[in-house]
């Protein structure tokens, strides 16, 4: 049973590893560079709390260097569930050329034929979810140095829940193949559900998995070192008690000609005018990604039990 | 041992259609029986119950005294099934293809497999889905048979070949038959394919059964009646009038006999198969249209 399920799921395999060569091999000259970069910059004592004049060019130069590569990479959260729809492919041929047929009448059940199917695509979605994310961890080591993984492009690449969205995109395009019958249409709209949850989860939900912690601190002293990595998610003027205030730029104005630069941060603090910051601890990484994990895993599983059930009972 | 099919009340219903309607049969062991009916008259349907690709609507249908969709493990390795349009995976290889039946059959004959592929001349490396219709068909065969079913299904099997393949195709099925300890079922709405390879026959119409016989009892019991114009009633009273036709002055019935007709004023013929075969399925066709104006 094994074979016979390897063997129809051969080609899907076979791109889904082609899709992690070429992904690797952009990542790996590239994150070996930026490795070397890092270090012979000695970037790593740089990322104190305040770093001096040398460290701050030597940042700058490594960000613009690197910035353009770390936006695509963004885009690579597209890959999971990429592999996922394409691994719910076998399946939906199987209805949509009615061969099921022939597997459901040599001697083997419906049921172990079914978890075979199953269990090799979930496996594979697994396998390939495991190198993406180690392949995308080790690359982007020397940015999370400095900018920490809490950032959206970050995070969705990290952790585990890379094996949450492929799960789920596998589920989806298995869901919605199995009642359509057609592989390519099927997999079209899995992938734009799975795009469309995706952008839900990341732009609504994520933030309010947990709730936020708040902090009111003096606005130009560059925050707290709390706030170092941590997902802010709102921030603004405030009162010493946190409440909106506007910034009073007639009293704390632009710099009196000829003056020196002057100090508004310590001026607005004397106004009594802080930074309030509402925002997810950078410690909060470990919990967020069980949340989101748990959360993908269990809709997938939902929708594989049902592409399961509904191909046992209705198909015929 | 218990009969390979045995059908009661079995019935299948499709939304508000009903594809088969209390169906009541039973294929005796070793029988090579045809499954004759229009398109659309439940073949199809009858043949995927038997083999457990779909569940009743009504009624029971048992394999070798199992249940198919309850018990596939005790029905499934004793059952060769071929389905309409000998469904196949197109990018296997034919090396593959018995691959599969190898990995998916405990009583898989591997070398009748191979030996059959190689008597018909099949290049083994050559993939499925470049082989043509009749080589297809025979490749389906070949799984179906490896794996030394006691019961084979055959769901039109040569409904999309052409004359030649049609013909090597049934010689190679009776070979099979010939070994012996093979019951046949197989579907056609081309009644001249099954009659030189079968010894019962089931007539499906409107997703009823019409009959079920052996075909040598239906020969020996059907006969066509010709005489001066008549009614057919007093002949209807003694035996099952099948068809009647009527011209200025003469009425010929063709009539299951019940015993012998006695009745002096009737010519008796004796009538072929596919006669018998028509005017069942014409009197399904009247029986239909009579539903429908009433309707």
């Amino acid at each position: 049973m094994i074979w016979v399920s390897w063997r129809r799921q051969r080609t899907e395999t076979l791109v889904t590893a082609a899709l992690l060569a070429l992904l690797a091999a952009v990542l790996v000259p590239t994150g070996i560079e930026m490795a070397s970069t890092f270090d012979r910059d000695g970037l790593a004592a740089c990322l104190g709390a305040q770093p001096g004049q040398a460290c701050a060019s030597a940042l700058s130069s490594f960000n613009s260097r690197f910035d353009s590569l770390g936006s695509f990479i963004a885009w690579l959260t597209l890959v999971p569930g990429l592999i996922g729809v394409l691994l719910a492919a076998p399946l939906v041929l199987e209805l949509e050329h009615r061969t099921h047929r022939l597997a459901w009448t040599q001697s083997v059940s419906r049921a172990r034929w079914l978890a075979g199917k199953l269990g090799l695509a979930i496996a594979v979605a697994l396998a390939a979810s495991l190198v993406f994310t180690l392949l995308v961890t080790w690359w982007r080591a020397p940015m999370v140095r400095i900018d920490g993984r809490l950032d959206q492009s970050v995070f969705d690449s990290e952790g585990t829940v890379v094996s949450g969205y492929t799960l789920f995109a596998l589920g989806l395009a298995a869901a919605v193949g199995v009642v359509w019958r057609r592989a390519v249409a099927s997999l079209v709209v899995g992938f734009v559900g799975y795009f469309a949850a995706r952008i839900f989860v990341d732009t609504w939900l994520r933030q309010r998995f947990l709730s936020p912690v708040t902090t009111t601190f003096n606005l130009l002293s560059g925050g707290p070192d709390k706030l170092r990595h941590a997902w802010v998610l709102n921030e603004y003027p405030s009162d010493r008690a946190g409440h909106h205030v506007r910034i009073p730029f007639d009293l704390c104005g632009p710099p009196p000609p000829g003056g020196g630069k002057p100090d508004i941060g310590n001026c607005l603090a004397d106004h009594g005018v802080f930074m309030h910051a509402t925002y997810l601890p950078a410690g909060r990484f470990w919990a967020l990604q069980g949340i989101e994990t748990a959360l993908f895993c269990g809709v997938a599983l939902v929708l594989l039990a049902f592409a399961a059930w509904w191909t046992y009972s209705r198909a015929d | 041992m218990t009969a390979p099919v045995h059908a009661h009340g079995l019935g299948k219903r499709y939304g508000a259609t009903w594809a088969l309607r209390d169906c009541t049969l039973e294929i005796p062991t070793g029988s090579v029986t045809a499954l004759v009916g229009p398109n659309g008259a439940g073949k199809t349907t009858l043949l995927q119950l038997v083999v457990g690709l779909s569940r009743p609507t009504d009624g029971s249908v048992r394999v070798f005294g199992a249940d198919p969709v309850g018990d596939p493990a005790a029905v499934l390795q004793h059952v060769g099934f071929v389905a309409q349009e000998h469904p196949l995976y197109r990018g296997f290889t034919i090396a593959d293809t018995l691959k599969l039946g190898l990995k998916m059959n405990p009583n898989w004959d591997d070398e009748l497999a191979h030996a059959r592929i190689e008597q018909l001349g099949l290049p083994i490396r050559r993939k499925v889905g470049k082989l043509s219709g009749g080589q297809q068909a025979q490749v389906a065969l070949t799984l179906a048979l490896a794996k030394r079913p006691d019961l084979l299904v055959l769901d039109e099997p040569v409904a999309s070949l052409d004359p030649l393949a049609r013909r090597e195709f049934l010689q190679s099925l009776m070979e099979a038959v010939a070994e012996g300890g093979l019951t046949v079922i197989l579907s056609s709405h081309i009644l001249a394919d099954l009659e030189r390879v079968c010894d019962h026959i089931i007539i499906l119409a409107n997703g009823r059964t019409q009959l079920a016989s052996p075909i040598d009892d239906v020969v020996a019991t059907h006969r066509l009646l010709t005489g001066p114009r008549a009614d057919a009633a007093a002949i209807a009273r003694m035996h099952d009038v099948v068809s009647e036709r009527h011209t200025e002055r003469q009425t010929s019935l063709l009539v299951r006999a019940n015993g012998h007709v006695y009745d002096a004023t009737w010519e008796l013929h004796e009538v072929d198969l596919e006669e018998i075969v028509l005017a069942y399925l014409a009197r399904d066709r009247s029986a239909m249209a009579d539903t429908v104006r009433s309707a």
